[in-house]
């Protein structure tokens, strides 16, 4: 039986919780990314649980490796998911938020966008703001949004993967051509409690270490920001903050009386 | 009356009798006797200070077809302040009392002040 290796180690874990996404140019095939090509808009479960996109895509040892540093052993593959297609001009969706992962500090959910075809600019790219995956906001009273300093367009090379924290905010960005520019979307799941168990060195936790200030951030955002970050990562290592803090804050009573006093 | 208006109907009536009221002059009549519309801005500041650079922006303009334009990381003024200097009137500021400091939480973009112009 075939294992799945983590490909993460602790800084891209770590580059994972500040921003939220990784991404994976290119690492579909060519020939695989033609057999989207008659794929139609909407529900594609059948499409992403049939055996040539599970064994292609979804266990592809670049993506699975990701999914498996991110989610733990035993992680729960997709078996349905949706296609984004849009071939017509627009003015691109709203920004909005599909929903938090978890309960915010946790991670047991990547959604990911899988995208067949190169896209540029004028074919109205996913559009996702890095960081924002803590944010939670009611997703329609963030529509009235519209330029974010350090927002990202995926303009990106056929067969490349975006595998994102859920939660994060993202919009199909305004397409001003008539090209064919489609996204497959589908999630996987986490089971595992987690636990470190990524690309290690060594077996000390390291304290994590924070990203630079995003720029749409204010300082005192940036402060919060990387409070959020320690707990996900730490949550993420296996470790909870509330414990070691009460660990830190009190002594075992053994310390203060004798062991036969007990 | 409108000023401009009454400004427009005195040259013209020196130009209706010189013979020399032109098709331009009628178009700047119709341009005068328009209902000025509203453009608002949304400027998302660092801080409540007007001074503060730009977190995010959008344009809302009814007068102009809605088309998609490509995004854009460069903003249309440097502060909330750069833009009241073009014309921009505030209508709305910050509340302060929505960012009181607790809890680690972020959730929307801050300090949104609302923009108006008459055009």
């Amino acid at each position: 039986m075939t294992t799945i290796k983590p490909t993460l180690d602790d800084s891209g874990v770590m580059d994972f919780v500040a921003s939220g996404y990784v991404l994976l140019e290119g690492v579909i095939d060519e020939a695989f990314n033609h057999r989207c090509n008659a794929l139609d808009g909407g529900n594609v479960d059948a499409f992403i649980a049939s055996d040539e996109f599970t064994q292609t895509v979804l266990l592809h040892p670049q993506i699975a490796g990701v999914a498996r540093s991110l989610l733990g052993e035993d992680f729960l593959v997709p078996a349905g998911g949706h296609h984004h297609l849009f071939e017509q001009p627009h003015m691109g969706q709203t920004w909005h938020s599909d929903g938090l992962s978890g309960s915010g500090y946790d991670v047991t959910e990547l959604q990911c966008y899988y995208y067949p075809h190169a896209v540029e600019i004028e074919d109205g790219p996913t559009m996702i703001l890095p960081g924002s995956h803590c944010r939670a906001v009611d997703r329609e009273a963030i529509a009235h949004y519209g330029d974010i300093m350090g927002q990202m367009s995926l303009t990106v090379p056929a067969g490349t993967v975006v595998m994102t924290r859920y939660g994060i905010w993202h919009k199909a960005g305004p397409k001003t051509n008539n090209r064919r520019r489609g996204m497959l979307k589908f999630s996987y799941h986490r089971q595992a409690a987690p636990q470190r168990d990524w690309c290690i060195d060594t077996p000390e936790i390291p304290a994590y270490v924070d990203r630079p200030r995003l720029a749409y951030v204010s300082e005192v955002e940036s402060y919060r920001d990387r409070v959020r970050r320690m707990r996900t990562w730490n949550w993420l290592c296996g470790l909870d903050m509330e414990v070691a803090l009460r660990w830190e804050k009190s002594r075992p009573v053994s310390q203060l009386i004798g062991e036969n006093e007990r | 009356m409108n000023a401009a208006i009454g400004e427009w109907l005195e040259a013209s009536r020196q130009k209706l009798q010189a013979g020399s009221l032109t098709t331009e002059d009628l178009d700047r009549l119709t341009d005068l006797v328009k209902e000025p519309r509203q453009l608002v801005l949304y400027l998302y500041s660092k801080s409540s200070n007007m001074r503060s650079p730009l977190a995010s922006w959008m344009l809302y303009d009814a007068r102009q077809p809605q088309e998609p334009t490509l995004p854009s990381q460069q903003p249309p003024y440097g502060s909330v302040l750069a833009a009241v200097a073009d014309g921009w009137r505030i209508v709305q500021f910050p509340d302060t009392k929505l960012y009181a400091y607790q809890g680690v939480d972020n959730d929307y973009l801050s300090f949104e002040f609302i923009l108006e112009k008459m055009v």
